[in-house]
């Protein structure tokens, strides 16, 4: 067991791990963030990502250890301020939810990837959330809400 | 007006906010955690069992067996053949022996890695050929499951008047339904002593129902609640966590929770089935089918499932959306010690789709048709008779789709070598097939005058408690959404049937319509519609109790004939085209699908940003089963070797909506789920045959298949 210290959005956290614990169980298990979803548990399908640096991450790939020092982001950061983030309302009014399990991810990548990139196109948005799978909206909604987020999000600055 | 509406859906705030409890977010304090020991054989009698590495294991509470199940160890959506937990022998790789409950998740997966199992293999039975001629039963009564018929006219002078006749034989494999949320649910007694069961499934009255025979209770002392589900489309209608999760609470009488990880669930549930399709087509000069003969080897895995269901579906829907006077189809499931094939999206449809597209696109092209003409002569239409004579009286959009993407069939331009475009139709029973599948529910008021909707309905991420709100909404003449959901607890619901075939938005929003009638006169009674508000009807209205109206509906069907399966099968279809562009890369064999366009006759749609993203999603799953989707016994595990479409295979699709009202349907509205599917991957075949000339009859046409049948094409 170790005791790491890291901004969990951002909040200063500390917690004591295991050395072989994934980031994944300790948002779950330890700090009760549920809506870092296991998927596949070998870095597969995305449903686990969570935001390391602002960086799009697999957690269940993450040592807990690893976080260490570092910012960490979950989709209750979007909505932190205590209103929801435009991506959060283009993913509801887009129709971008289905069953909603690979939501926070999906959300995750696209935060990070407007960060980055604060006009992106079609591609851009496709290969931001090509790690991530979706069995149930065929993406199209999903890209919609992001590129209809990008649009309002550059309105605000 | 809410009907037609994009109305937000209902559950959407909670999951992007990441506060939807799904499955694999209960807890509950003092939970155990449980775990399913499996078979590693296909087919193998038990010999022994030695738990007892296990049970030293600190931290494991219990090892259950089938001596421990006080009621009936077996299980079935149609019929109870599959037992929880082996008795003696198994039958695939990945059937459950024992349950293995620990205090933590680690001390359980661990313990079941320490329990030793003896077997001695018996004939592994592989495939259906295999099976039909093998000594070795897989079930007492035999090797074939089921064999249904479909005889319409004589096909045999079908194809004796033929002026062109095509044969091919074409196959489909096993794919799984990789929900993004793995099997997973939790249990404890509640304070009545009753057993509750919270899991992620398509159906709470079923598993309530089976939940009280395995313990031998009766069933009002059950409660199954649906959590938020993350994802269905038919793998969870099947009993997956619940009996297991039952069992151990009545043992430990402590909560328990049961988690998948994604290997068990690629090993131990239900899969797509493989089909084996031989197919006969005659058409005259002028592109009109004469005969269709079809014969069917389906391999339906050990146990039943929906085996028969699917025996029968692909069956009665083997000519595809054309009139045909003249049909034979042999429909035959056969046991194997495969992984159980059950329900998934389509039932058996999408795999015949592939093979009567295929069929219709070489007649065309033998004498000389365009491939959307042939598809608008034969074209199914008001009047007409299917291929179980029933005359279609009312909705049916199938020209309408066709109509519908003519524009961008006659314009379509290849855009340089390896460009090519296909198209794919379908119809689509809505319900089960010739048997009563009913929907209730009720409706009442709160004490503070809201409308209260007490719902069955499980919700899997397809969006139907948004949709039937609507149609209540538009059914009382309401001008708000003034209404508190009930839904998914066995508890405050009643029995809405499965979430399956399509039929939720038709038979339960029929249900709500029927509700909603009776209270609807009650309110006009009360002055409501002169407007009296609802707040003082309520209050004078609780002094003497509130109100109660039940709603119930069942779609009117006849049981398909023995021998013939002559009949009424579904009170209604559903219909579509699909036009897909594709580009082959013929040096590497990768196929993209670039376009589709995809029309839907869904009869109303309810909310149209539903129904299109019930269409994309139906698309993504069509490209992942021409394309890359197979399960392999035995060899697939994970993600790892299971290919799901990404946001980079997806084609760029426009979804056109067409609207042939349903008398007999809520507004208008059939159902969409399936039909989104349905035509993909027999586009995408028809697509790679423009744009190679080489012709594809087994799914999925992945890299390697693909790429060996260029380089066979160009050699021949």
């Amino acid at each position: 067991m170790k005791t790491i210290s890291f901004v969990l959005n951002g909040k200063k956290t500390s917690i004591e791990v295991d050395d072989n614990e994934t980031l994944l169980g300790a948002l779950r298990e330890r700090l009760g963030i549920t809506s870092v979803k296991e998927g596949c548990g070998i870095g597969e399908c995305g449903t686990c990502t969570v935001l390391v640096d602002d960086e799009p991450h697999y957690s269940c790939l993450t040592l807990a250890s690893k976080a260490n020092g570092r910012d960490i982001k979950t989709v209750e950061y979007l909505s932190s301020s205590g209103v929801l983030h435009p991506l959060q309302e283009a993913f509801i009014k887009s129709g971008a939810v289905q069953c909603g399990y690979c939501t926070p991810g999906m959300l995750l990548c696209a935060y990070s990837l407007l960060l980055k990139n604060a006009d992106p196109d079609a591609r851009d948005i496709k290969e931001a959330i090509s790690g991530n799978l979706c069995r149930c909206t065929g993406y199209i909604q999903i890209e919609e809400a992001i590129k209809n987020a990008a649009e309002i999000c550059k309105c605000d600055r | 007006m809410f009907i037609g509406q994009d109305i937000t859906r209902v559950d959407a705030l909670d999951k992007v906010l990441g506060t939807a409890a799904f499955a694999h977010d209960l807890k509950k304090n003092t939970m155990l955690f449980a775990c399913v020991v499996r078979s590693s054989r296909p087919h193998a009698m038990i010999r022994k069992i030695d738990t007892s590495a296990a049970l030293a294991l600190d931290g494991v509470v219990k090892v259950l067996s089938h001596k421990d199940i006080p009621g009936e160890n077996l299980f079935g959506a149609i019929k109870k053949d599959q037992p929880f937990l082996a008795e003696g022998r198994v039958r695939f790789k990945g059937e459950a022996i024992l349950v293995v409950v620990g205090v933590t998740e680690e001390i359980a997966r661990k313990a079941s890695g320490l329990v030793d199992i003896e077997y001695e293999d018996l004939e592994y039975i592989s495939d259906p050929f295999l099976s039909m001629r093998s000594p070795t039963l897989i079930q007492d009564g035999g090797n074939l499951l089921s064999h249904r018929k479909v005889i319409k006219g004589d096909a045999g002078k079908g194809f004796e008047s033929s002026y062109v006749i095509v044969e091919n034989t074409y196959s489909t494999t096993w794919i799984d339904h990789a929900y993004m949320e793995t099997e997973a649910g939790i249990g404890y007694t509640d304070e009545r002593g009753h057993i509750v069961v919270a899991s992620s499934t398509q159906n709470i009255h079923y598993k309530m129902k089976e939940i009280a025979r395995l313990l031998a209770i009766p069933p009002e002392q059950v409660r199954v609640v649906q959590a938020t589900t993350g994802g269905g489309f038919g793998g969870k209608l099947d009993v997956t966590v619940e009996g297991y999760i039952a069992l151990a609470v009545y043992h430990t009488k402590r909560p328990v929770v049961m988690r998948y990880t994604r290997e068990e669930s690629f090993l131990g549930q239900t899969k797509r089935h493989p089909l084996y399709i031989e197919y006969k087509t005659g058409a005259e000069k002028d592109g009109s089918l004469t005969a269709v003969e079809v014969n069917i080897i389906g391999d339906t895995g050990p146990y039943i499932s929906y085996g028969e269901t699917v025996c029968l579906r692909a069956a009665v829907h083997a000519t595809g959306p054309y009139e045909v006077p003249n049909v034979l189809v042999n429909s035959r499931m056969f046991y194997t010690n495969n992984p159980v094939s059950g329900a998934m999206r389509g039932f058996g449809v999408p795999q015949l789709a592939l093979a009567h597209e295929s069929q219709l696109d070489e007649i065309a092209q033998r004498i000389g048709m365009d491939p959307l003409d042939i598809r608008m002569k034969n074209a199914l239409k008001r009047g007409s008779l299917t291929a179980t004579s029933q005359v279609l009286n009312h909705s049916a959009g199938l020209l309408e789709t066709l109509k519908g993407i003519e524009p961008f069939w006659r314009a379509r331009r290849k855009q340089g070598p390896g460009s090519g475009f296909g198209l794919g139709c379908m119809y689509y029973g809505i319900g089960n097939t010739g048997i009563s599948n009913p929907s209730s529910c009720y409706l009442t008021f709160t004490p503070e005058g809201r409308v209260e909707m007490h719902s069955g309905v499980c919700d899997i991420g397809q969006g139907s408690d948004t949709v039937l709100l609507q149609i209540l909404c538009d059914a009382l003449g309401m001008e708000e959404m003034g209404i508190d959901l009930v839904r998914g607890d066995t508890d405050t619901s009643l029995d809405a049937g499965s979430t399956s075939a399509s039929r939720q938005t038709y038979i339960s929003g029929m249900a709500v319509c029927d509700a909603a009638q009776k209270m609807r006169e009650y309110l006009e009674g009360q002055g409501y519609y002169s407007g009296k508000p609802l707040k003082d009807i309520c209050r004078e209205a609780a002094e003497k109790g509130l109100p109660v109206f039940n709603g119930h509906f069942d779609p009117p069907t006849t049981a398909p004939d023995p021998e013939t399966s002559q009949g009424a099968p579904y009170a209604t279809y559903a219909f579509a085209t699909h036009m897909t562009e594709v580009h082959v890369d013929e040096v590497t064999g990768v196929c993209k699908a670039v376009k589709v366009h995809a029309a839907h006759d869904v009869g109303r749609a309810i909310n149209v940003s539903n129904v299109k993203g019930q269409i994309y999603g139906g698309v993504a799953m069509g490209v992942g089963l021409a394309l890359m989707e197979e399960f392999v016994p035995g060899k697939t595990e994970s993600f790892d070797n299971y290919y799901l479409p990404t946001s980079m295979d997806m084609p760029e699709v426009e979804a056109i909506v067409v609207e042939d009202p349903e008398p007999t349907g809520p507004f208008g509205a059939k159902g969409v789920g399936e039909p989104a599917l349905i035509p993909q991957a027999a586009a995408i075949v028809n697509a790679i045959k423009d744009a190679t000339g080489v012709r594809m009859r087994r799914l999925p046409c992945d890299i390697e298949r693909l790429k060996l049948a260029l380089e066979k094409n160009k050699i021949e």
